[in-house]
């Protein structure tokens, strides 16, 4: 067999091997949406495929995507959801930006401190600073009577500040791929360093700024433990909510699996439409080293 | 800043010195300070009742921490090879193949929690009544199969992210290395492990660094699959963070909650050390 046969026999067999692999992958997710179009007691009996009708028809429950808006006060959820991440995001990126800016730029005294306790900040479990953080939130609401646990402020607030650190690891690194002589040249012809930052850096600085926001964003709605304790029934996310289809009083496996897939929607579709540049951007770091 | 995570982490480093539970609550930091008793109650202390199942914790979070850290790397270098050639549909492929990665994660607990049930689940279903790899239905969701139950959807869900990387790693790799090993005869196996893996060192390294720090604080997923946060995991489900965390907000038994995570930090830098050390010798040789 010649070489080039035995080249491309062994390609078809890799990309065999490649599409079954691929819809292993993407079965589960598959299996999500066809749950949620089962009626309630198709998943509790454990039947595998749509339940029938009289007539033998398959019955697909469409109905599922109405009701889940009812069962639960899913749409509250899911503007509660979209308030928090995208405050986050633009309160993050706004901080993170000017932050990482002047870390890649000016020298000054503890810069390099910064930057290490920005990387250990990571290290720290969750869950310590989730419960003084409750106790802080109770505390300053009994001594001031303002309401902070259970607000939008109180949780934006946190969140912007888990994420920032981590945000300015990522854009520094994008500032600092920005070449030094096109800000020289903007300082030559007049700018003050702010102009320079507004109208050199910061244009070129965008992919990376956007693709760090998405990922703020993504990150963030993914969020439940700080969720589940610092939110309250008016404000409650997603991922705390989609809990109450199953619970005391009833067990809507199917709606949960509704409301699954309309929360993994508004994600998908942000990833599908800015993919290159969140691509671009977490591989940017990576390959640095 | 200085006051969401400073003084928070300062508060819960000295929480761990307090008898802190729902009678002293009220007092907070003025609760009785007990000195080294909650870190005797989580380490020595056979008979305190935080101890109960948190042998199993530990237990179970190094082996969900190194599987899943591995298993994303192994799948993530797989499947970055195979689509690191030139085929027809390329970045679809690549696309396609990032999908559970923006899959959220506690949806990834509650799917999973649906695949892995007894009667009906996607997982027994194809096992037994099509592929027939099986004999009988397997419960997952109970005894020891249940670490497996967790490990898997975490998998799944983050070795899209190793396969990206990877990839872009493997851009960076020179053709020209795979020529000259061409010339002197290397085959497949040989060039990955002379020419790729080494190239992909920065690569790798900063995975599983995360790798290890993001797996042993995992909390979504788990604690999705298992009674949506109200039921307790089982003693091979449960993790480090679930544990604290029922400890914490359902016991009301902050102290030696907050002494557990203090220790947990301390391993876990102690960890991270080991590993940048190993990482900056290999460098040097």
């Amino acid at each position: 067999m010649p070489y080039y046969v035995r080249k491309r026999i062994i390609n078809v067999i890799i990309s065999i091997i490649m599409l079954i692999i691929l819809a292993i992958t993407l079965l589960p997710v598959g299996w999500m949406v066809f749950s949620s179009l089962k009626s309630s007691t198709d998943i509790a009996i454990g039947r595998v495929g749509l339940s029938r009708n009289l007539a033998g028809q398959p019955v697909v429950h469409w109905e599922n995507y109405v009701d889940m808006w009812k069962n639960v006060n899913f749409g509250l959820y899911l503007k509660n959801s979209l308030i928090i991440c995208g405050s986050t995001m633009v309160l993050a990126m706004i901080f993170s930006t000017l932050a990482a800016y002047a870390l890649s730029r000016f020298r000054f005294p503890g810069a390099d401190f910064f930057s290490n306790t920005i990387l250990a900040t990571q290290m720290i479990p969750a869950i310590m600073y989730l419960i003084p953080l409750y106790i802080m939130f109770v505390k300053f609401t009994v001594l001031t009577g303002i309401p902070v646990k259970g607000t939008f402020t109180g949780i934006i607030l946190i969140y912007s500040a888990f994420f920032i650190p981590f945000s300015i690891w990522i854009l520094r690194g994008f500032f600092a791929s920005i070449p030094k002589e096109l800000e020289e040249a903007a300082l030559i012809d007049g700018c003050n360093p702010f102009q320079v930052f507004r109208h050199v850096a910061l244009p070129l600085a965008m992919p990376g700024i956007i693709a760090t926001g998405i990922y703020v964003f993504l990150t963030a709605w993914d969020e439940l433990m700080f969720a589940w304790v610092l939110t309250n029934a008016d404000t409650m996310t997603i991922p705390v909510g989609i809990r109450l289809f199953v619970g005391n009083y009833q067990n809507r496996f199917d709606l949960m699996m509704a409301a699954a897939t309309v929360a993994t929607l508004p994600v998908v579709i942000l990833f599908f439409m800015l993919q290159k540049h969140i691509v671009k951007g977490l591989t940017a770091g990576a390959v640095k080293g | 800043m200085l006051l969401l995570h400073i003084f928070p982490i300062a508060q819960g480093i000295y929480m761990a010195f307090l008898d802190l539970n729902q009678f002293t609550l009220q007092r907070y930091l003025l609760a009785p300070f007990v000195g080294l008793d909650n870190f005797y109650a989580v380490l020595i202390d056979p008979g305190s009742p935080i101890r109960i199942g948190l042998f199993e914790a530990v237990r179970n979070t190094v082996i969900y921490t190194v599987v899943v850290t591995i298993g994303t790397l192994v799948v993530g270098m797989i499947v970055a090879l195979m689509v690191h050639r030139n085929f027809w549909g390329r970045s679809l492929v690549r696309t396609l193949f990032m999908f559970p990665w923006i899959v959220p994660t506690y949806v990834t607990g509650l799917l999973w929690g649906i695949m892995w049930l007894r009667e009906g689940g996607l997982v027994n279903v194809m096992l037994v009544d099509w592929l027939h790899l099986m004999p009988h239905k397997v419960s997952w969701l109970t005894g020891t199969n249940t670490i497996w139950a967790i490990i898997i959807p975490t998998i799944w869900r983050f070795w899209p992210l190793s396969m990206l990387m990877l990839l872009a790693g493997l851009q960076t790799i020179p053709e020209e290395l795979y020529e000259a090993a061409d010339i002197d005869g290397a085959g497949p196996w040989r060039k990955f492990w002379v020419i790729t893996w080494p190239m992909l060192r920065p690569v790798w390294f900063i995975l599983i660094l995360f790798g290890l720090i993001y797996n042993t604080y995992s909390f979504n997923i788990v604690i999705m699959m298992f009674g949506f946060g109200a039921g307790f995991p089982g003693e091979w489900g449960d993790l480090m963070m679930t544990n604290i965390f029922r400890n914490s907000f359902q016991l009301w038994n902050f102290g030696t909650g907050a002494a557990a995570s203090v220790i947990l930090l301390i391993v876990m830098i102690m960890i991270v050390n080991v590993w940048y050390r190993y990482f900056k010798k290999a460098e040097d040789m």
